[in-house]
């Protein structure tokens, strides 16, 4: 299987060598969250991530399947309603679809949100490249007593139309099969429309095309139409390009200017009202029991959106999952260090006794088991963070955070779809920054990814289990809890600065799509944590493996050569002592803390399995007693602990996190000001609780 | 009226949109155009409300449900 990503719409030429061995390319469409990517992926056997809420797909991504010995280049793109030339994402769509790269068009329509699925569906027709439908979420329709006239509707599109179940995979081969023979289609099948009104245009359309317009705007049309003939004589589609001038398209009416006074015109409301009005139509005529709505839907909305209780059910919610990451995690977790710890006291005696020199006993043990080890104890409470993610992602609740939010985030000048990718930060902040592409508004962008970081995220988590449980026993749910509240507030406290700072203040719109409930897919809640999972276990296995190598080697030698154990006379002191000075007025300023807070900005983790090695400790989660004896032993107490989680909650973010930043705002500066601009909150925040507690203290 | 002062459970029709292009252009596609049904099914604060448009539940905000001028349709 190959996959491969490709960021711009039109690239064709760098491409062009790769597609040539491809027999046909199939581009996939449909309205966000109506199951492209699910699809997809059962195609191509590929992880992407799939989830209910619309915006999850935001880039093209490609794949291939073999179908009877050919191989098909499959492009899934991101979900969108129209093909006007509006957002990014439209344009994106329109013009990779209009392109000579695809052959055939699968446009995904969910089933039980037909009306609004064909709307897409019909502008993709008049597009005039071949076309298949392909239902999806047939069994979500049956299950809630509807039908649909599966041998009516595409005599009323001419254009197949495939049932399909991308969860269930069933139908997946006779679509692509569909595809393959309508390749070369030119026009639409046989078209059988019963009109009541009677046309009386100079024209036959309706054997012709699937959207046939009102006389008046059919005659404007025809107007057009000849004028483009006139002036373009070599463009493809005059028909397409008439109704696109007619909407006052910008991108259509600059490429192609027409000095006739029909080209002035807007019939952009017109247009969207008769494609409406003949979706009724084939609605009508198609769906059996239309009136059986999702009851379910209403029934739970009624409670989470719900004007007063909609916020406190929130928070309980977060609560919950975070309680379910402690204590369900911890329960776990403390079987994994019983393993861990034993596998450690195993290879020291075998090495031991295999007379293996001191050095490589203290790498394996001191190094990488410390401090990799570690690491790997905390998956349990990983695991459990990103289960419960996956099912409000996958249940349709996250969209209703929007609507929950918005009260809150207007006074603050963001949409309430902007907390949604606020929210995604609490499992990572990387996947979140990317999600911020979804909000329309650029400034609105900038303003996410400034506060997205203060979001805790889940590498931070395993710092506040250790910390937390060491020094605050049965309060550290509690003071971990404290912690995400705090980063909420700085993240929404910045975000009301910058909003009263800034004096382009833009006017928020907050529009989405809020999908029905549905019991969480196993399949889909399954690819999602395990790609989580493995995530965390590689970088366990490579940046936090390396990171803690480095720290080991800083820890052991000195200028001296090998200098064991906690030594004053190691690079690390070398580094961390003068920095440390800096660092005393947040009560950080411990010169093996220092290391472990720069070593952490390869990932937050490495805060943890650095200070593992720092303080040589075999398995500092299973351990903590001895973890806890070695911090009193240079005076670090419960308030540097708290000082410390504050820190790391706030200051500079992973690698991997301004590494998006840049990639996703294109500028270093920008990049370089998250940091900085992190860091002091950080230094400032930090320090005005280490002074106000060593008042109370 | 606006669609601000919408009431949970009532049909009404478009009349007019006021709203920067870029916006209207994006409530047009989705099929809110003037003569456009929209049923409310909830609302809080202001003016935040949560329509059936097309066979679709949207999450609007209050700066959007300001500017849409309604018709409240009879009631059947």
């Amino acid at each position: 299987m190959k996959l491969f990503k490709k960021r711009s719409c039109c690239g064709a030429d760098a491409e062009s060598k790769k597609v040539d061995d491809y027999s046909m390319t199939i581009g996939f469409i449909g309205n966000p969250n109506c199951g492209k990517t699910t699809l997809f992926n059962a195609y191509t056997g590929a992880n992407l991530k799939v989830a209910n809420w619309p915006g999850v797909t935001v880039e093209k991504v490609e794949g291939a399947y073999k179908f009877q010995g050919e191989k098909i280049r499959l492009v899934d793109l991101p979900g969108t309603y129209s093909l006007t030339s509006y957002t990014m994402e439209e344009t994106v769509s329109r013009n990779f679809i209009l392109s000579d790269e695809v052959d055939v068009v699968i446009n995904v329509v969910d089933a039980s949100a037909l009306e609004r699925g064909l709307y897409l569906t019909l502008q993709l027709l008049e597009l005039g490249k071949p076309v298949v439908v392909a239902l999806n979420m047939m069994d979500i329709v049956l299950k809630r007593g509807m039908e649909i006239d599966l041998h009516r509707l595409p005599e009323m599109l001419g254009v197949p139309v495939i049932p399909v179940s991308a969860r269930k995979r069933t139908g997946l081969d006779i679509l692509i099969h569909a595809a393959v023979h309508h390749k070369d289609a030119k026009g639409p099948d046989k078209l059988i429309h019963e009109h009541k009104e009677t046309s009386s245009h100079v024209h036959d359309h309706h054997s012709e095309f699937t959207m046939v317009y009102s006389d008046a705007i059919e005659d404007e049309i025809d107007v057009v139409e000849n004028a483009l003939r006139a002036r373009y004589p070599d463009m493809r589609n005059m028909r397409w390009h008439a109704i696109k001038t007619l909407e006052g398209d910008r991108e259509i009416t600059e490429k192609y200017p027409l000095d006739i006074p029909e080209a002035g015109k807007n019939y952009e409301s017109e247009i969207i009202n008769e494609k409406y009005a003949f979706i009724g139509e084939v609605i009508d005529e198609v769906m059996v029991h239309k009136q059986r709505q999702d009851k379910l839907t209403d029934k739970l909305d009624a409670a989470f959106t719900h004007r007063i209780w909609g916020i406190p059910i929130f928070l309980g919610i977060m609560a919950v999952v975070f309680f379910l990451t402690f204590f369900v995690g911890d329960l776990i977790k403390s079987l994994l260090e019983m393993g861990i710890g034993a596998l450690s006291d195993a290879i020291e005696g075998g090495l031991t006794s295999a007379g293996a020199s001191e050095i490589v006993i203290s790498l394996l043990n001191d190094g990488i088991i410390s401090g990799v080890g570690t690491i790997i104890t905390f998956l349990p409470n990983i695991f459990i963070l990103f289960l419960a993610l996956a099912f409000l992602e996958d249940s349709g609740y996250m969209a209703r955070v929007a609507y929950v939010m918005e009260g809150v985030m207007s006074k603050i000048g963001l949409s309430g779809r902007a907390f949604i990718p606020m929210l995604l930060g609490f499992g990572c902040t990387v996947p979140a920054i990317m999600a911020s592409r979804a909000l329309e508004n650029r400034r609105d962008r900038f303003k996410v990814m400034l506060v997205t970081p203060f979001m805790s995220c889940s590498a931070r988590l395993t710092i506040y289990i250790l910390f937390a449980e060491m020094f605050f026993a049965q309060y550290a749910f509690l003071a971990a809890f404290c912690m995400y509240v705090l980063g909420i507030l700085v993240a929404i406290g910045v975000s009301a600065v910058l909003h009263l700072i800034d004096r382009k203040k833009t006017v928020n719109y907050l529009l989405i799509e809020l999908p029905e409930y549905k019991m969480p897919d196993a399949r889909t809640v399954g690819i999602y944590v395990w790609e989580k999972v493995k995530d965390y276990l590689v970088k366990a296995g490579t940046t936090i493996f390396i990171a803690t190598l480095i720290i080991w080697a800083l820890m052991y030698f000195g200028p001296t050569g090998f200098v064991g154990e906690g030594s004053d006379s190691s690079f690390a002191a070398y580094i961390g002592g003068p920095l440390s000075v800096v660092f005393a007025p947040i009560g950080l300023g411990f010169w093996q803390i220092v290391v472990a807070l720069i070593a952490g900005i390869s990932a937050k983790e490495v805060v943890v399995s650095s200070c593992a090695v720092l303080f040589g400790i075999s398995n500092a989660g299973a351990d903590t007693a001895g973890f806890a004896a070695a911090l009193e032993a240079i005076g670090f107490g419960p308030l540097n602990a708290v000082c410390l989680m504050v820190f790391c909650l706030l200051y500079i973010p992973c690698v991997a996190t301004l590494a998006t930043i840049h990639k996703e705002s294109k500028s270093w500066a920008w990049t370089g000001f998250t940091a900085l601009f992190q860091l002091v909150v950080a230094y400032v925040i930090t320090l005005i609780v280490y002074q106000i507690g060593a008042l109370i203290v | 009226m606006y669609l601000s002062e919408a009431r949970v459970g009532q049909n009404y029709t478009v009349k007019k949109i006021m709203l920067p292009f870029e916006t209207q252009r994006r409530l047009e596609a989705l099929g809110m155009t003037d003569r456009a049904p929209v049923t409310v099914l909830n609302r809080k604060g202001k003016g935040i409300l949560i329509i059936k448009l097309r066979g679709t539940r949207f999450a609007l905000g209050y700066n959007i449900t300001k500017n849409i001028e309604v018709d409240a349709d009879e009631a059947v």
